[in-house]
């Protein structure tokens, strides 16, 4: 490879970091830089119900120094949001008005909280949980904070209530069993879980969602479809994740759900990859598209994706449905029964 | 022979002090070798000051260093010995500070065309109303006979044994592309012509390079009192003082030329001027 | 009501109006009450499109050093800002341009460089300030509006100091600056949230009493300079003192005198020692490698005993070295330049208020002892401006220094006659009776040369005598805190004086047993006090800008005792806060 090679990785999540790493590791002449609109250094996601609830400092959360970047010659933008990638001239457009040009692209933009359709005209009154900056702003908000509304879609969702719970917050949950992520709840589990949750004395909605969110005040009211009406002080969204790829559409790199990679994690669009939470792999044997999540794959993937880069010619593999990690949270397929 | 000595040194005390010489001079002897010009240029200056009848007290001497840089201690006047090379700047600084003096600048071949030669180009531009005596004897004498910037191509010299291999200056061809604006030549053994220089050269409003022929009778064995008499010759009454074109071609002639060769007397000195723009 | 101190960079490049929108800022600072010490700079001789960054800190509590780390770093031009971007604190404020007419090409955008943390506020300078007055020109105008939003300045108040920065300027372009001022101020009080916490609202202002005024150290040695007489003053161009020879251009011929440009350095200093000899005060001023030039003159001032002022404002050596930054690494040169045996008068102001009050002292003493006397100044103090209270003016008796011969004298007038202070009655050209001629080479009392051994010894030991009436004339060195059992004693020279004094107070404030010591006067040294300074400390610490340690070292054959040493050779002044982390680095070994 030439030495003016400069690679850019779009992401500073698991696939990002796993695809730098071995990009310098295999070619330590060009250029390797990590582009995120986040602002803080890579840290564990599934740590930040750890750091809301105190247990863990900030530094915890990191992965890895400043220091590691600066020694493996990585170059970290960090807080910085590309918005549009032009493939001909190779050049990405930053928000901040600079124009960054690459030899090669790695996607690692991982995704971002989903809200399903019924619930996006409340999303205004919706906490996440899914980035740092959402930790941080919950954080203070969450300790003078009694009531917590948990509209569950996902597993981290039910993680957290377990941890609300165990913080003597009172609880309730809405468990969106039809739409979870990132599969579909069978009734068996999720008769399980609300079993679990009563014995936890959180306060379970199974089949009953809410018709009617409004601010009063600092807090929140909530009118179920039953007419039922309470208040919390806080309410939090957990449906799952959609990949980020917004800012990719209409750059002529083919998207769906996410961007379309076949299974050397390349798009339609040489010199550009994909991996992690936002792309949809192609499985030659499936004959069809399936997208990854997880921490642990979203690693591979981004070795995968660096070592294709740099000329190799690896195939990911589907992960088997039988153990998942999700957001750092490893599961196999009877996870219920531990909860 | 007593007496005849006696008497005659009484007569020639008196003429001596018709002509003022004495009234210039200090009590310190020069120390310079018997027979050197720089004892004729001395009383030239002398007698220039005493023509113009310039108060002691209102003259200002500054010497470099070499043999010339001796003369202010051998003059009745406020002097300065100051630095090899630097005569002119301390001049300058002396006008400028109190215009009612009279200031000479005196210097060698060697102080003032040699290290001191980049002040001449300045002094000359700025035409501050300074007086420079260049005391040409065409060789370092104090060091006792190395090669100046005066020193003719080819003459063997303690520095040049096989002969120097510069080729000299020319003073007055330089005061000249400077713009001096009075431009005189002495020589040491013209007395009479010297005091007229001077006293023009003393009397102009402005910078005055008066370049002065001497030879060193100790170490140059080339340039001879004989052959200086012999080699030079009186500017023609017809030359245009105020030509410079024709000056220059005066300075660049095969023959050696005595006498004034250029004079602006229009030209502002460098407080007229500063007078001039800062009260319009 | 709460304490501000803060630190504000404005960068831009030469033309976008960086270097006075610092002014604007400083002075309108200044004129609400508080403190200011700005510092201009440029990082090539040549302006050209080179970077410019005016750097002032501002505070209600005195300043005494610069400031290291910025607070607020204002972007008018974003690669030029990059460097800068180092100094800033990690929760540091940037304002910068948030729509440029073009995308920056990579890496030339502050943004690009901007480290997690950071505040950083995007203003769309470029087209308010087209939108305000039609040109781009006025975008450092809309940064500052944006700041007085965002930091709590009077608006109205600074809008009037805007208007008197332009009062000369056409009405139009007074307008325009206005105007983008407060394109700048509204949108950024409608469109901004505020993230950080700094506010200049809040503070307790010290009442404003005297009238101040705003003078770098350069501005404040040719105040003096002028406010002593002076006659001549004569120089050749060198940074960073080429700025006192062009205020005397200007000023100087307004009083009589005259600025002479001259061809070199030695010309320079020669013209000055004419001028002394003839009796009228002069100076020139230079840099280290113009004062190199100038040592075989300055030795003739001092063997000729003609009064002579020469200013070194210090750069970074040897040789050309670094033109626009600053060291302190000429004090050796300035202490011993030169040959032979040559005491001199040496005077090294901390602050610009000394800057004036030494430059009245050299010319004072310079002709009093007529003798040579050096002010060592540095790139930053030449160009640190400050607000001061107006000094006051030299008094009769610094005016006219000169010892006279009396009529007795005159009869048998010795110019160099054997005194005991040392300074022999000087007569000046034009005095009947008074000639003599003074020389740089060795002389007898009536300045005939001469070399015997007894000569050279009674006029070498009379030229020495001079330095013990001098110490008397000047207060002795400062020494701030305890007079004895100090754990740590700081002694510095020049600017670093000033930091090191800031570092020791703040020190103090937490509890460590600090001293400070400094004095303007270096030549003679006030030996006596530093010894006793000495001996109430258990470790003395000397920070200075060169890197052998130059005071150190000087001071080290007084007092004769191991010196603990903080040099930086930076380029930059002093960090207070490097002689402080110095300081608690030493209280914690003396602990263990």
């Amino acid at each position: 490879m030439p030495k003016f090679d400069h690679y850019i990785i779009i992401g500073n999540g698991p696939a990002g970091n796993s695809a730098a790493e071995v990009l310098r590791m295999h070619d330590d002449q060009a250029r390797v830089s990590i582009i995120s609109d986040e602002g803080f250094p890579y840290y564990y996601r599934h740590m930040l119900c750890e750091f809301i609830s105190g247990k863990k400092k900030e530094d915890a959360l990191k992965v890895k120094p400043a220091s590691d970047y600066k020694e493996k010659n990585i170059r970290m933008r960090l807080g910085q949001r590309v918005e549009r990638i032009e493939p001909e001239t190779k050049t990405l457009y930053l928000k901040h008005m600079e124009k960054v040009k690459f030899t090669r692209l790695i996607l690692a933009t991982g995704a971002s909280p989903h809200v399903v359709p019924s619930l996006s005209r409340f999303e205004k009154h919706f906490s996440f949980m899914s980035k740092y900056s959402d930790a941080l702003k919950v954080k203070p908000l969450l300790s003078p904070a009694r009531k917590v509304a948990i509209l569950g879609g996902d597993l981290v969702s039910l993680k957290f209530a377990k941890m609300l719970s165990a913080m003597k917050k009172e609880v309730t949950f809405f468990l969106y069993k039809d739409c979870f992520y990132p599969f579909e709840l069978t009734a068996d589990m999720a008769s399980a879980i609300e079993k679990h949750f009563s014995g936890k004395k959180i306060k379970t909605f199974a089949d009953i969602f809410p018709s009617r969110i409004e601010s009063k005040g600092k807090a929140f009211e909530i009118e179920t479809e039953n007419g039922e009406n309470l208040t919390v002080d806080i309410i939090f969204c957990f449906m799952g994740m959609r990949p980020n790829i917004n800012f990719i559409q209409g750059s002529g790199i083919d998207t769906e759900r996410g961007v379309l990679v076949d299974e050397h994690l390349k798009t339609n669009v040489s010199d550009i990859y994909a991996c992690g939470d936002c792309a949809q792999i192609y499985n030659p044997e499936l004959k069809n598209y399936w997208i990854s999540v997880g921490w642990e794959n979203a690693g591979i993937q981004g070795e995968t994706a660096a070592l294709n880069l740099l000329g190799e010619s690896k195939v990911i593999k589907p992960s088997q449905k039988k153990i998942l990690d999700v957001e750092g949270l490893k599961v196999n397929t009877s996870w219920w029964k531990e909860l | 022979m007593d007496h005849i000595e006696r008497f005659y040194i009484d007569e020639k005390l008196a003429d001596i002090k018709k002509d003022g010489f004495l009234n210039y001079r200090s009590k310190e002897l020069p120390t310079w070798c018997p027979g050197c010009g720089y004892f004729g240029i001395t009383q030239a200056i002398a007698k220039a000051c005493n023509a113009l009848s310039l108060p002691n007290e209102n003259i200002c001497v500054v010497s470099g260093i070499g043999c010339a840089g001796r003369y202010p201690i051998f003059m009745k006047a406020y002097g300065f010995h100051t630095l090899h090379g630097r005569s002119v700047p301390i001049a300058s600084g002396i006008k400028l500070a109190n215009e009612d003096l009279t200031v000479f600048a005196v210097g060698g071949d060697g102080d003032m065309l040699g290290i001191g030669g980049g002040h001449l180009p300045h002094i000359a531009r700025k035409n501050i109303d300074i007086t420079l005596f260049l005391f040409d004897n065409m060789i370092y004498g104090l060091t006792k006979g190395q090669s100046s910037a005066t020193t003719p191509l080819g003459q063997k010299t303690n520095s040049h044994t096989k002969g120097n291999p510069d080729s000299p200056l020319k003073p007055i061809s330089l005061a000249l592309a400077y713009d001096a604006s009075f431009v005189a030549r002495g020589f040491a053994g013209d007395l009479d012509g010297m005091q007229d220089i001077f006293m023009k050269a003393i009397r102009h409003k402005g910078f005055s390079f008066v370049h002065l022929i001497t030879p060193c009778v100790t170490f140059d064995k080339v340039n001879t009192w004989d052959v200086m008499r012999n080699g030079y010759h009186p500017i023609h009454e017809s030359h245009d003082v105020t030509d410079r074109i024709a000056a220059m071609r005066l300075a660049e002639d095969q023959r050696f030329f005595l006498g004034v060769f250029y004079q602006d007397e229009k030209r502002p000195s460098y407080q007229e001027y500063l007078r001039q723009i800062h009260s319009a | 009501m709460a304490d501000i101190d803060i630190v504000i960079e404005i960068c831009g490049s030469a033309g976008e109006g960086t270097i006075s929108a610092g002014e604007i800022l400083s002075r309108h600072m200044s004129s609400l009450g508080f403190e200011i010490m700005s510092f201009d700079s440029y990082p090539s001789e040549i302006r050209g499109f080179g970077k410019c960054v005016a750097h002032s800190r501002i505070s209600n509590q005195q300043i005494l050093s610069p400031g290291k780390y910025t607070d607020i770093l204002v972007v008018l031009n974003d690669s030029h800002s990059i460097p800068q971007l180092h100094a800033v604190r990690e929760n540091g404020v940037v304002i910068y341009d948030s729509q440029p007419p073009a995308y920056h090409e990579e890496d030339k955008s502050i943004a690009g460089w901007m480290a997690p943390g950071m505040i950083a506020y995007g203003i769309p300078l470029h087209s308010l300030a087209n939108k305000a007055a039609g040109s781009a020109r006025g975008r450092n105008m809309v940064a500052l509006g944006a700041m007085a939003a965002l930091f709590g300045i009077d608006e109205e108040g600074f809008k009037t100091s805007i208007m008197k920065r332009y009062a000369t300027k056409k009405q139009v372009v007074i307008d325009s600056n206005v105007n983008s001022f407060e394109e700048g101020y509204v949108w950024a009080k409608k469109n901004v949230q505020k993230l950080d916490h700094l506010t200049f609202s809040k503070v307790k202002l010290r009442k404003v009493t005297q009238n101040r005024i705003i003078i770098n150290g350069n501005q404040a040695v040719a105040q003096a300079a002028l406010d002593s007489g002076i006659k001549l003053f004569a120089g050749y161009p060198i940074t960073p003192a080429t700025k006192i020879m062009e205020i005397m251009g200007k000023e100087l011929p307004k009083r009589g005198g005259i600025m002479l440009q001259t061809e070199d350095e030695l010309s320079a200093i020669g013209n000055v020692i004419g001028a002394g000899f003839a009796g009228k005060r002069a100076m020139t001023a230079t840099s280290g490698p113009g004062f190199t030039l100038m040592t075989e003159m300055t030795g003739l001032a001092v063997m000729a005993e003609v009064p002579a002022v020469v200013v070194n404002s210090q750069r970074g050596g040897p040789s050309t070295g670094l033109p626009t930054k600053t060291e302190q690494s000429d004090l050796s040169l300035v202490l011993a330049g030169g040959s032979g045996d040559s005491p001199r008068i040496v005077l090294a102001p901390s602050t610009v208020e000394e800057c004036y009050e030494s430059t009245c002292l050299a010319f004072y003493l310079a002709e009093k002892y007529q003798t040579l006397a050096v002010l060592l100044l540095d790139f930053f103090l030449s160009n640190s401006i400050r607000n001061i209270d107006e000094p006051s003016l030299p008094d009769k008796k610094m005016l006219s220094a000169n010892i006279s011969p009396s009529k007795t004298d005159l009869k048998d007038y010795r110019r160099f006659q054997l005194t005991e202070s040392g300074i022999s009655p000087r007569a000046l050209p034009g005095t009947p009776l008074g000639m003599f001629v003074a020389t740089g080479l060795e002389h007898n009392e009536r300045g005939k040369p001469a070399y015997d051994s007894k000569t050279h010894l009674e006029m070498t030991e009379k030229r020495y005598r001079k330095l013990d009436g001098i110490l008397k004339e000047v207060s002795p060195p400062t020494w701030d805190g305890p007079k004895a059992n100090v754990d740590i004693g700081v002694i510095s020279w020049g600017s670093t004086a000033a930091s090191a004094h800031e570092a020791v107070l703040k020190a103090r404030k937490v509890g460590v047993n600090a001293a400070f010591m400094s004095s303007m006067l270096l030549v003679p040294l006030n030996v006596d006090h530093f010894v006793k300074f000495s001996a109430a400390c258990k470790t003395i610490l000397v920070p200075e800008l060169n890197y052998s340690g130059q005071f150190a070292a000087h001071l080290a054959q007084y007092l004769n005792r191991p010196i603990e040493k903080l040099n930086r050779i930076t380029g930059l002044p002093m960090p207070s806060e490097d002689i402080f982390e110095k300081i608690m680095e030493i209280a914690d070994t003396q602990k263990r």
